[in-house]
């Protein structure tokens, strides 16, 4: 409403009266220059303004006295005068600056007459549309800041625009504004942009203020040839990505992103600066040198670290395929051995479901492929041997085995210290039959091993645990119920308590030992030791202990390089075999394959022993039958014997005479 | 010794009735394959210190199946071990399941088949749910009478299968009452009711298998006592029957009686050395454990003396002797 002062008689023409303008609104020229336009403007009232109602009943028309014309003819202000619209302007078409700031001013209208106008401010009003500037093809600033704009639009004729101020409304697309090519400034803060685009076009542009808004990327900032200023702070922006126009942009030399969470990332100075190299300032402070040659360094540092831990990821992969890889050839190789082998009794308890896959052919070759060794790591976390078939890990102090293939690993020269601080060995898709062979390894080239663990090895029989005793010192046994039968047994602990009580152990599958735990352990199988060792006779001792020991010796054998210093060891560990509790040192575990093998080459030495004993046997028969017969016999020959003496002496004469004959006979 | 029965039989099958072959041979075989070692201390030692062990029966300790099954002598022997050494567990009261049965009979027999241990278990659990779990002594009666007279049962199987089949016309299935075959087994179930075959004529058949065969089998006047107190019987009725009668386990001569399985005085002693020891050794083990060594081992304990050999002729205190079977 007009104030009440300034209202005319109703609907007469205007009246004199006198009003000064404003004196001191300061050049436009001087304010362009500045950063923030919303500050700008001074709050001035305009006096005495003469706003009598026109001939149409809602637009007061204006009118100045003709020495105020005269004094300020180029410019008009009508700020703070509560205006809801825009007056008609009466004879002032020389106008060149029209402010109406801090108004309530809904629609811009009545000015298309006013065709020489440069400046148009009308800040912080109440418009919601830009519209009514298609006559003022000269304007050259338009201010319409802190209105209720939601679409830019209407400015098409518009060519000469040089600054164009829209902060502080509800726009959320930049469009129209392709045409203006001569527009210097472009200010959009604190609005509802969510994409910076359409900008081509916009030839002249050197500043573009967008800060306060939901900018999530930006694009086409390569396409204004003289933006040096772009303000993005307080925004939505995270990565560089969404911004990599801007390393494009020749001509730009001053950023910030404050307030947005790309600046909170540790890497977003170098980032920027690496890629942005003809930037002069960020986030208000000059770039200096130092920063540019760190931003490069640390630049160069993210490159090399998002390289390794890509190959990291990459190796993870690889190792995650080969376990699964060894995972699927074990499953396969437990149904061959059930499917064809029924009778053994070795037998993996969760059996086959589906025998029927496998065609019985006993030829095993799953091919070997030799994994080439990737030597460039070093030694903290990683695989040293990745290959399809097994797979070897040196954690830390945990050395991981995959795969039967594995097992030939220990056979590597292992540095000392990567040895030495391996503690737990794991095995897992692998036989444990076949891990009982290299336990002589693992003493050797990994003698701090103290913790084993097994899972999915098959161990089926508490007598495979008598093959752990030949370790220096096992101090936890972890046996994974998968892949292990002999889990289910109630008394697997106590055995292994029993027979490793040399051990001390500590643990057992993560639960610690008790006092309580070995004294069972030894009651239940205590007799059992006390049997295996004092009602043996002295020579199965001695063979049963001997053969482990033979054993032992052909395993260390079979290593590459026989040193001296093996054979010493050998002798202490053989010392040490028999200082482990004796009484249970004849418990052994001889693998399947190997006993079979002694069967058979027992085979000979039986079918030698039969013979020579048939052959006793028939000797001995033979003199039996003699013997009897004789028996038989005997009673008879006596009495002919006896008859043919008596008969002999009859005649003492004629016997003496025979006598005598008999011994002349002999001369 | 010099009966006249004796002389009466052939060279031959005399020596085989007694199985000297068998085991002259398998002591000529332990020698060849101890050689060296044996040398040592002369062959005369080593035949001696063989057939005493033989006598006491811990010649099959530790040895190859084909061997423990190869004279009822061994076979009595190795139940006789089995017991011995497990008799703990048994007594301790825990139930296990045929596999761990089966794993206690590999650690004193490594290749001991599974099917006998099966076959034990069926006998047990009557041929149902095989997983089930059994007190030692239901197995051990169980497996002796199984593994003591394999062949015997064998044969059994086979007459039952051929009565079943009504090789006889003669049998009629009746369900008859109930009363008599539950006195002796554990109730079978309604099934079993129609099952099983005529007690007097299974009866005969096995009197005839008896006289046929030369292989041990139970003495014909105990099976006869079993088979005559009841009308009808299921094999695996039978077999229960046989293994808790106390008279054919008696007449084996391996077990003592269920009554006394638990008890083994001279053993328990032994035992309790042995705990005791132990619990010695682990509490002198920790205090030494403050002492690493290298690698940060504890130290080695020093070499404990190997239990002492019995002498040859040492009789067990137990009143139960073992007596070889004649």
């Amino acid at each position: 409403m007009i104030p009440g002062k300034y209202r005319s008689v109703s609907g007469r023409a205007a009246n004199n009266v006198e009003f000064k303008l404003n004196k001191e609104t300061p050049s436009f020229s001087g304010r362009l220059l500045q950063h923030d336009l919303e500050r700008n403007y001074s709050s001035r009232q305009g006096d005495h303004i003469t706003l009598a109602s026109s001939s149409m009943p809602s637009f007061p028309i204006l009118q100045r006295s003709s020495e105020e014309k005269i004094l300020y003819s180029d410019r008009l202000t009508l700020e703070r005068q509560k205006l809801t619209v825009c007056p008609i302007i009466d004879g002032e078409e020389h106008l060149r600056l029209l402010n109406f700031q801090h108004n309530f001013i809904t629609r811009i209208q009545n000015i298309s007459n006013l065709q020489r106008l440069i400046f148009l401010d009308l800040y912080d009003n109440q418009i919601e549309e830009i519209s009514g500037l298609s006559t003022l093809r000269s304007l050259r600033v338009l201010l319409l800041g802190k209105n209720r704009i939601k679409k830019i639009s209407n400015l098409e004729n518009l060519k000469s625009l040089d600054v164009l101020d829209l902060h502080g409304n509800q726009i959320t697309k930049i469009e129209n504004v392709g045409h203006l090519c001569d527009l210097r400034v472009l200010n959009l803060a604190r609005n509802l942009l969510s994409h910076v685009d359409n900008l081509s076009g916009l030839d002249s542009l050197t500043e573009l203020n967008l800060r306060h808004n939901q900018i999530t990327f930006v694009r086409d900032v390569d396409n204004l040839p003289c933006l040096q200023r772009l303000f993005l702070s307080f925004n939505n922006i995270s990565t560089f990505e969404s911004v990599c126009c801007l390393a494009d942009s020749s001509s730009l030399s001053d950023i910030t992103f404050d307030g947005n969470p790309i600046a909170q990332e540790s890497w977003y100075k170098h980032t920027i600066l690496q890629n942005m190299t003809q930037l002069r300032q960020l986030d208000m402070k000059r770039v200096t040198e130092e920063e540019r040659r760190m931003a490069s360094v640390a630049a160069k540092k993210e490159e090399e670290k998002k390289r390794e831990s890509h190959k990291q990821s990459l190796l993870k992969e690889k190792k995650r395929l080969t376990i699964n890889n060894v995972a699927r050839k074990w499953d396969l190789q437990q149904h061959r051995i059930s499917s064809i082998a029924p009778n053994q009794d070795r037998k993996v308890s969760d059996c086959p479901q589906d025998p029927s896959q496998l065609r019985g052919s006993t030829v095993s070759a799953f091919p070997e492929e030799t994994g080439s060794l990737d030597s460039g790591l070093t030694s903290a976390l990683q695989g040293l041997s990745v290959t399809d078939t097994h797979l070897v890990e040196v954690d830390g102090d945990t050395l991981s085995l995959y795969g039967s293939g594995a097992l030939e690993s220990l056979d590597r020269n292992w540095s000392v210290q990567t040895a030495g601080m391996v503690t737990t060995v794991s095995f897992t898709f692998i036989e444990f039959d076949e891990i009982v062979q290299v336990l002589p390894k693992l003493k050797i080239k990994f003698p701090n091993s103290l913790h084993l663990k097994f899972k999915e090895t098959n161990l089926v029989m508490l007598q495979q645990f008598n093959a752990l005793a030949q370790l220096r010192r096992v101090d936890q046994l972890t046996v994974d119920p998968q892949g292990n039968p002999v889990v289910n047994f109630t008394l697997w602990k106590y055995y292994v308590l029993f027979r490793l009580s040399h051990f001390s152990m500590q643990k057992i599958n993560g639960t610690e030992v008790t006092q309580n735990d070995m004294i069972m352990a030894e009651r239940l199988f205590g007799i059992l030791a006390h049997v295996a060792s004092s009602e043996l006779p002295q020579y199965r001792l001695i063979s049963i202990l001997g053969d482990a020991r033979k054993k032992q010796f052909r395993y260390l054998l079979e290593t590459k390089g026989k040193k001296p210093g093996l054979v010493n060891e050998e002798n202490s560990d053989s010392k040490r075999l028999v200082g482990e509790n004796t009484n249970r040192a004849t418990l052994n575990y001889t693998t399947r394959d190997f006993y079979n093998e002694r069967l058979e080459e027992i085979k000979e030495k039986k079918k030698f022993c039969k013979m020579y004993m048939e052959d006793l046997v028939k000797e001995a028969t033979e003199i039996n039958m003699k013997n009897e017969a004789l028996q038989k016999l005997w009673p008879q020959m006596f009495i002919e014997l006896v008859r043919d003496a008596v008969i002999e002496i009859r005649n003492k004469n004629s016997y003496m005479k025979l006598c005598l004959q008999q011994i002349t006979d002999q001369k | 010794m010099l009966s006249p029965e004796r002389l009466a039989l052939p060279d031959y099958e005399y020596l085989a009735q007694r199985h000297v072959l068998t085991y002259m041979e398998d002591a000529v075989c332990q020698l060849l394959e101890n050689k060296e070692d044996i040398s040592q201390y002369g062959v005369a030692r080593f035949f001696t210190e063989y057939f005493n062990s033989v006598c006491q029966g811990t010649h099959i300790l530790f040895r190859e199946f084909s061997f423990i099954q190869a004279t009822p002598h061994n076979r009595a022997s190795f139940l006789r071990a089995f017991w011995k050494c497990f008799r703990t567990v048994g007594k301790n009261g825990d139930l296990l399941t045929m596999r761990e049965y089966h794993c206690l009979l590999q650690l004193l027999c490594p290749d001991f088949p599974l099917e006998l241990t099966q076959k034990a278990a069926r006998i047990v659990l009557m041929d149902d749910a095989m997983d089930c779990l059994m007190s030692f002594s239901d197995f051990l009666f169980a497996f002796q009478i199984q593994f003591y007279y394999s062949e015997f049962l064998e044969s059994v199987a086979a007459i039952y299968q051929d009565l079943l089949a009504g090789k006889n016309p003669n049998t009629v299935i009746v369900p008859t009452s109930s009363s008599g075959q539950h006195r002796q087994r554990p109730p079978l179930g309604e099934a079993s009711m129609l099952e099983g075959v005529e007690a007097s004529q299974f009866s005969q058949c096995l009197e005839n298998l008896c006289d046929r065969h030369k292989y041990s089998c139970p003495p014909p006047a105990l099976v006869k006592e079993v088979l005559s107190n009841v009308q009808r019987l299921t094999f695996y009725g039978f077999l229960v029957a046989l293994s808790k009668h106390h008279g054919i386990n008696q007449a084996l001569g391996a077990l003592p009686d269920k009554g006394d399985l638990m008890h083994d005085p001279a053993m328990d002693e032994e035992l309790e050395r042995l705990v005791v020891r132990s619990r010695l050794h682990r509490t002198s083990r920790q205090h030494r454990a403050e002492e690493p060594g290298a690698f940060g081992f504890q130290r080695r304990d020093k070499l404990e003396a190997p239990e002492s050999m019995p002498s040859a002729s040492a009789s067990s205190p137990y009143p139960y002797r073992w007596e070889p079977r004649e």
